[in-house]
């Protein structure tokens, strides 16, 4: 494997950083279509305020123009880690409860869910680029959740679409982040350093 | 200094004279000026239906011994209307200002109270100096989804209003326009301008948080606008203009992902570049070969460009204009 800092790896990272970036914007772009679907056929009030959901991660993040590379690279796979399996689940709760009646924004969510894997996928290549070990999943997975109504499940879904709407705009700027040369190495800055 | 007393336009103003009795002889002046007693009752001055041109100085004077006897300074005025509030970020991600005004003058002393939350989180809006009506925030936090919540509160002597403005972080986001938009000829191209620009100098980082421009150009002689979107790069060459045509061009930037796009640019106008006309040149000729004898005139080059093309007259006179240089007169020939 080259060295992280070789000229082929800074290239490839550039590389990946492009293609990652217009993922970010393409999955942010379906999220934000598929919002409003679901809010639609949810029958959902698109101002409610959703209270934080436990399991989903929140995209805010504080002093955020200091973070390493290594720590965007991996609270971004951690959270789309976790968003494959909240989507996951929304797919199945859609299927259960709707069958063919929102056969639309089953297709969306799928798409959707595709996408985020598929992001996923890129962060662990990145990671590897800069090699780094890249964190494995948890072989049992969380613990399932409780068993909600059904309005607690359209409500907490609204809350998954509105988080990752946001991360996939957080991932975007993470990656123009990496793309920055670093000045003194022409590296990407923040990679070098351990988290 | 003399208390002030503030009434409202429209209201009925009694003032009285201190601790004098009401059959006491007094005088009352305003600014100065005697009050006719038709406006008194006893010793207490009586205003109705004031309006802002009675705000001043209101004194009650003893009848003989003409001591002063009680002092006040009346101001008419109006309790404020619902302000108008309004937040923005042309500096994201750093922060946002929020600024407000009235939506009708008061003509008495306001007070203003700004109070922004962020979910369960108080946040202090610095007051600017330079507005004196607005306040910045800087982000704690990023790609937050809780929304903000920002009241203002307005108090005067004769009553209180509010608004409240609730919005996502993003939403709110809207650069500056772009500064030192340059428009330029291309030479030898008579249907082309280059157009560039810069990204405006509040925003601070352009390259973690890249613009978007839209870039908008007609000839002054029409009315409709062409219209251009360009996702990276600052600067555009406009290939279809319409040849000789003075044309205005503005531009406007949007960040690349988030929020609204800006006010437009300042404007800017250009001529794309025009051939030099043939009878202008042989003129040019002619006259360089007779400009030893008559040294008033000094031909142009035959290859200048006319940067404004004005070039008038009839028959075989022309006029050519060049910036910078002298300017040449010519004989009338006659053909």
């Amino acid at each position: 494997m080259a060295a992280a800092d070789s000229p082929s790896a800074a290239l490839r990272r550039r590389d990946l950083c492009s293609r990652g970036i217009r993922l970010a914007g393409k999955m942010r772009a379906d999220v934000v279509d598929l919002l409003d679907t679901y809010v639609e056929q949810q029958g959902l009030d698109a101002s409610a305020t959703v209270a934080a959901v436990e399991g989903v991660p929140l995209a805010a993040v504080e002093r955020w123009d200091e973070q390493t590379g290594t720590q965007r690279l991996l609270e971004n796979l951690a959270a789309y880690r976790a968003f494959r399996a909240l989507l996951a689940q929304m797919l199945e709760e859609q299927r259960e409860q709707l069958g063919e009646a929102d056969a639309g924004l089953g297709r969306a969510l799928a798409a959707v869910l595709l996408q985020v894997s598929a992001f996923a996928y890129h962060l662990e290549e990145l990671l590897r680029l800069e090699s780094r070990g890249i964190p494995g999943e948890e072989e049992d997975g969380p613990p399932p959740p409780p068993r909600l109504s059904l309005f607690e499940q359209k409500l907490r879904g609204l809350g998954v679409l509105r988080e990752l709407a946001q991360w996939a705009l957080r991932s975007a700027r993470d990656l123009r982040q990496l793309a920055k040369p670093s000045p003194a190495t022409g590296t990407a800055p923040g990679l070098a350093e351990s988290p | 200094d003399s208390p002030t007393q503030y009434e409202r336009v429209g209201a009925d103003v009694t003032m009285k004279c201190g601790s004098m009795d009401w059959d006491a002889a007094v005088t009352w002046t305003a600014n100065g000026t005697d009050i006719d007693e038709s406006h008194l009752n006893g010793s207490y001055l009586i205003l109705k239906n004031v309006d802002l041109s009675q705000s001043g100085q209101y004194s009650c004077y003893e009848g003989s011994s003409w001591h002063l006897k009680y002092q006040t300074y009346l101001r008419v005025g109006t309790p404020p209307k619902e302000p108008v509030l309004m937040c923005r970020s042309n500096n994201y991600p750093k922060g946002f200002y929020c600024s407000w005004h009235l939506p009708t003058p008061t003509y008495i002393p306001n007070t203003f109270n700004i109070s922004v939350i962020h979910g369960t989180k108080d946040m202090v809006c610095e007051k600017d100096a330079v507005p004196k009506n607005r306040c910045h925030i800087r982000y704690l936090q990023l790609f937050s989804t809780v929304k903000y919540k920002v009241t203002l509160t307005v108090t005067n002597p004769l009553g209180k209003n509010y608004t409240t403005l609730t919005f996502d972080e993003f939403a709110i986001v809207k650069p500056d326009p772009p500064e030192s938009v340059v428009a330029k000829p291309v030479p030898n191209n008579p249907r082309r301008l280059e157009v560039s620009w810069q990204n405006p100098s509040s925003w601070p980082d352009p390259e973690s948080f890249p613009l978007k421009f839209f870039l908008r150009y007609r000839p002054l002689i029409l009315d409709q606008w062409q219209h251009v979107e360009l996702s990276d790069g600052t600067s555009h060459t406009i290939t279809d203009a319409y040849a000789g045509k003075e044309y205005i061009i503005q531009v406007a930037a949007k960040d690349n992902d988030i929020g609204t796009w800006s006010d437009w640019s300042v404007a800017v106008h250009a001529t794309p570049w025009t051939e030099e006309p043939k009878h202008l040149t042989t003129e040019a000729q002619i006259t360089e070969t007779t400009s030893a004898s008559t040294s008033s005139f000094m031909a142009p080059p035959t290859t200048k460009i006319c940067d404004k093309g004005a070039v008038v007259g009839s028959g075989a006179v022309a006029v050519c204009w060049t910036a910078g240089l002298v300017v040449a007169a010519y004989s009338v020939l006659f053909i």
